[in-house]
């Protein structure tokens, strides 16, 4: 990624095994959702789990997150951001039911 | 200066810097989706009397368009490949490959768009309809830029091939979609298989 002629940019090696993980995980995630027999918490274990790993192989064999020669500043930039995003989610999701709890007992939440 | 042996400048060049540069503003661009799911989470149980997720989402038409926009990724990749090679026409095909596929996902996208206000779950009926709208809205718009991306940066290499400055931007605009390939595995996980189940 740093380097213009840099190995990973000049061969489709990656690309084939980034897009044949991705497809195989893509409808493994439709046919557990479709024909599935898990319960509901499991279901949706996987389903987290398999879009993770979706997200994982798609910034490794696409954009070839880590692979960059030392320092890795593209990665700690990366990790930096992950870091930013679950305190953004995490926290939206924690204050906001704490309101919905606290402001609205009546209604079920 | 004194120059530090065990930390090197790796950024020492225009196109290093340039793609460096290109993945903080895909950062940020994170941060931006990250904000829209967070109030997409908040939101999406508040139906308020009208369709749920569960009624409206088809999972078979949307795995469909995931695998038209995984394909798309893919061939974005080649595309991306064959202009670090220098093969000019082998770059042009597969960012035109690129473009149809685009074109398709988001043609199918807006039908299903039409499908959701035609059954009463429009922007302006509810708060879940509007944080959806909202989050493959912005998806969208992302999309018709990238493909209007696609177009203006292949006239340049249509009429003299692949320079310098070509395999820069369009190296940009190879991660910018992949960056989008990523995002939709997000859409596709949380909002439509999590929605369904």
């Amino acid at each position: 990624m740093i380097d213009e002629h840099h190995g990973w940019n000049l061969s489709q090696k990656p690309l084939w095994i980034g897009f044949i993980l991705s497809l195989i995980l893509t409808l493994a995630a439709y046919r557990i959702v479709a024909h599935g027999h898990l319960t509901h918490i499991t279901l949706v274990a996987s389903i987290v789990g398999i879009g993770c790993a979706l997200a994982v192989i798609q910034l490794i064999f696409f954009l070839h997150l880590g692979l960059e020669e030392k320092p890795r500043w593209n990665l700690m930039m990366f990790i930096f951001g992950v870091a930013l995003i679950l305190v953004l989610i995490l926290g939206t999701l924690w204050i906001m039911s704490n309101l919905n709890y606290n402001v609205m007992p009546d209604m079920g939440h | 200066m004194i120059k530090d042996e065990h930390y090197p400048d790796s950024h020492h060049d225009v196109y290093s810097k340039t793609v460096f540069g290109f993945w903080l503003y895909l950062l940020t661009d994170f941060m931006l989706f990250a904000t829209i799911f967070a109030a997409y989470a908040v939101l999406s149980k508040n139906t308020f009397g009208g369709p749920t997720p569960k009624e409206l989402f088809d999972l078979e038409y949307t795995t469909i368009q995931s695998v038209i926009f995984l394909l798309s990724t893919f061939t974005v990749g080649l595309a991306g490949v064959y202009t670090h090679r220098k093969q000019k026409w082998g770059a042009i095909s597969f960012f035109l490959i690129t473009f149809v596929l685009g074109l398709v996902f988001l043609m199918m996208e807006i039908k299903e768009f039409s499908h959701l206000i035609a059954v009463g779950s429009g922007w302006d009926k509810n708060a879940f309809a509007s944080s959806f709208f909202t989050l493959v809205g912005m998806f969208l718009l992302h999309l018709v830029f990238a493909l209007l991306w696609i177009l203006v940066l292949l006239v340049p290499v249509f009429k003299s091939g692949i320079s310098k400055i070509s395999l820069r931007r369009l190296t940009c605009l190879k991660m910018f979609w992949q960056f989008m390939s990523i995002i939709w595995v997000f859409i596709y996980t949380f909002v439509y298989l999590l929605g369904i189940v």
